[in-house]
């Protein structure tokens, strides 16, 4: 709307030539200036400037509707307002599933699951309707190469066994998952930006990105000048495409973050460090003093973006194999937590485990603590100062293809 | 009579040729005739008569405001204004902590600032007091209508139904309780239905879309003359990227703001924005400087 130009706003045509030849030629560069400078460029009298600003505001204001409207919208298509996860405590507290028109994010430590997680929506995406899916397509960006195909089938196989009972299902199921490898920012960004006509012409119900701050903390290096900038105008130009994406085509894109360390007393660390603001925020215990546990893990990429996303889920280690997933950001969820274990079926959800011991409360979902697997597993020889290494050691001794032990 | 001619709101082309022909005060010009000036400056007789009647129009204004009368200053005494103050309802929310602290609830005329952290209410906290808008005059509320302009598209109908039918709830046993006629009356109209055809919602994506809103906001409000309160969630969000020119994007911020002040005060309505936690670095400080300064009035 912004980029719309003055001479679709219904502007006098030798207007529109004046205003050209002073660079003016979007509704945007237009309504950037005070009225002063108008009546200056334009030579109309105030009044009538008046009137010129009210017509292209017209042309680029959105269009008005009532909440009872968009409730009725919604009502008439119940099924479509969200995507059920199967996991039935945490559809319950989310209202119906994952919500469709937002951006939801998971965020976790290497191991935890988040690509399972992603892989498993992903076949419940391409489900009928009547089964609780959306019946569509599924574009997958992987920048990791994570995205197993073997995973998807057994996953497919084992969580809907009676669905999925002839080869022929499971291969139509595996054409509607498209994937993306992307290994840059740059690329990330293009492909975000022409998802627009994919998603029509191949009927695209979910997007899912995974992840997104791996790209990103591979080219940013936040202790170089500027980078911190550039990196926070990437991240809210890509978290603005696919909201518009998201509530245009009223589907859900599901997005994975990965987990940093905040210290309170400023020291650096690897490349992990996520903001200076970040850092000025007290962790907790800490003091400082040669302590080597002396930050807290909580989701990367900063404050601007745990703005941009509506909902974030956050898993983490609990004893193993548990783990735990915890909902820290929602517009209609309260902050709880859920005990799971991954299986061959994918997720699975603890049912009636031991849920009083919720004496977590939730707090700034950017700062919300995240328990990594070395403080669960109590192991004291490990440096907990640096995640980041650990981290990779465990990712590195990963197999993709079943559950953890 | 003496203004100068150059204070007068003239087409710059026109003010530059009256100049140059030699007027420079109102009077000079108001004592020759339209043909008089057309002939004098070289322009057409309908475009002299426009000119002259714009400058009267202008010294009418003056001489008003300098008589006393009401114009585009008002004058009046404290303690008129302390009694129009307290005659004013407030937003109440039904949950009497922050009511206390507000000293009665969100006050209209004025525009409150929410700032805060991800995922600490702020969003939440607006949908709230878009519904307790529309509670009636017999509960303690206003009795209005709402308008919500949404920039980081976190408004959730369903969580505003939720809301709505608790506050609808509420006043129900409210009515029970004291078994008044006009309680009873009130919540025939009062339903969810009414709540939710009455909260006005713009969805803008971009500044630009947004400086466009906030210009018709007016023109809008003047049409609908039942709002009493406008949400505005996420100022910040829309000029947190994509601009370079900083200096650019405070005159904008600052722009805004004075429109809505004058959207306030014209239309006896509230003003929430809800604005992110801006960080120190110097991206989120420009704008918490800007937006912090203006609204003064914060409770």
């Amino acid at each position: 709307m912004a980029a719309k130009k003055l001479r679709r706003a219904r502007l006098s045509q030798e207007l529109c030539e004046r205003l050209s030849r002073h660079q003016i030629i979007t509704c945007q560069d237009f309504l950037c200036l005070s009225l002063l400078e108008l009546m200056k460029v334009t030579g109309q009298s105030y009044h009538d400037v008046q009137k010129l600003l009210c017509k292209v505001s017209r042309a680029c204001a959105p269009k008005m509707q009532t909440a009872y409207e968009m409730k009725l919208r919604k009502s008439v298509n119940p099924s479509s307002a969200f995507l059920s996860t199967t996991l039935h405590s945490l559809d319950k507290v989310l209202h119906g599933g994952v919500p469709c028109g937002s951006l939801t994010e998971i965020t976790s430590p290497p191991g935890c699951g988040k690509t399972q997680f992603c892989i498993m929506v992903s076949v419940l995406a391409t489900l009928p309707v009547s089964m609780g899916g959306l019946d569509g397509a599924v574009i997958y960006i992987d920048t990791e190469s994570a995205f197993s195909a073997e995973r998807l089938i057994e996953i497919a196989g084992n969580r809907f066994p009676t669905y999925f009972d002839s080869d022929e299902k499971l291969y139509c199921m595996t054409r509607s998952v498209h994937l993306y490898r992307e290994l840059t920012c740059d690329s990330v960004l293009k492909r975000i930006m022409s998802l627009e006509e994919e998603i029509i012409s191949k009927k695209v119900k979910l997007i899912i990105i995974d992840s997104v701050a791996s790209v990103v903390r591979k080219e940013f290096d936040t202790q170089l000048q500027g980078n911190l900038a550039e990196r926070s105008n990437f991240l809210a130009r890509g978290a603005s495409v696919l909201k518009y994406l998201a509530e245009e085509f009223s589907i859900p894109v599901i997005l994975t973050n990965q987990i940093t360390t905040s210290l309170s007393n400023g020291l650096v660390i690897q490349a992990d460090l996520v903001s200076p603001a970040d850092d000025l925020s007290l962790s907790e215990g800490a003091s400082g003093s040669g302590k080597r546990e002396s930050g807290c893990v909580t989701a990367a990429l900063g404050n601007t973006w745990s703005h941009s996303v509506n909902t974030r889920l956050i898993l983490q280690y609990h004893d193993l194999p548990t783990r735990q997933l915890l909902v820290a950001k929602s517009p209609v969820a309260p902050f709880s937590a859920f005990f799971y274990t991954i299986e061959k079926s994918g997720l699975v959800l603890q049912d009636g485990k031991d849920q009083t011991n919720l004496t977590l409360e939730g707090m700034n979902p950017a700062l919300q603590t995240i328990r990594v697997r070395n403080t669960a597993l109590k192991d004291t020889l490990l440096d907990a100062a640096l995640p980041s290494t650990t981290g990779l050691l465990y990712c590195w001794s990963e197999s993709r293809g079943g559950p953890r032990s | 009579m003496q203004r100068d001619l150059g204070s007068l709101p003239l087409a710059p082309a026109l003010r530059a040729r009256l100049v140059a022909a030699g007027f420079q005060t109102v009077q000079e010009l108001l004592e020759t005739g339209p043909c008089g000036l057309s002939k004098e400056i070289g322009i057409s007789k309908e475009e002299a008569l426009e000119a002259l009647q714009v400058v009267r129009q202008e010294c009418h204004g003056d001489a008003a405001r300098t008589a006393g009368g009401s114009g585009a200053t008002r004058k009046c005494t404290a303690l008129e204004l302390l009694e129009e103050e307290q005659a004013q309802g407030f937003i109440i929310t039904f949950c009497s902590a922050l009511d206390n602290i507000l000293g009665g609830g969100v006050q209209l005329t004025k525009i409150t600032e929410i700032c805060g952290a991800p995922g600490v209410g702020k969003t939440q906290l607006c949908m709230q007091l878009a519904v307790d808008v529309q509670i009636p005059e017999c509960f303690g509320g206003v009795a209005g209508e709402a308008v919500f302009i949404d920039t980081e598209g976190s408004f959730m109908v369903d969580r505003v139904v939720d809301i709505a039918t608790a506050c609808v709830q509420h006043c129900q046993l409210i009515a029970e309780a004291h078994q008044e006629e006009d309680n009873l009356k009130a919540l025939e109209t009062f339903s969810l239905e009414s709540i939710l055809s009455h909260i006005y919602y713009f969805r803008c994506r971009d500044y630009t879309e947004l400086l466009a809103q906030v210009y018709l906001l007016p023109d809008f409000l003047s049409e609908h003359s039942k709002v009493r309160l406008v949400v505005v969630d996420g100022i910040a969000f829309p000029f947190r990227h994509d601009f370079e020119d900083l200096s650019l994007r405070t005159r904008l911020l600052n722009g805004l703001a004075q429109q809505l002040i004058i959207v306030a005060n014209d239309h006896k309505s509230a003003l929430q924005e809800g604005k992110e936690h801006s960080s120190t670095f110097r991206l989120g400080s420009a704008i918490g400087l800007a937006a912090e300064s203006v609204p003064s009035l914060l409770p």
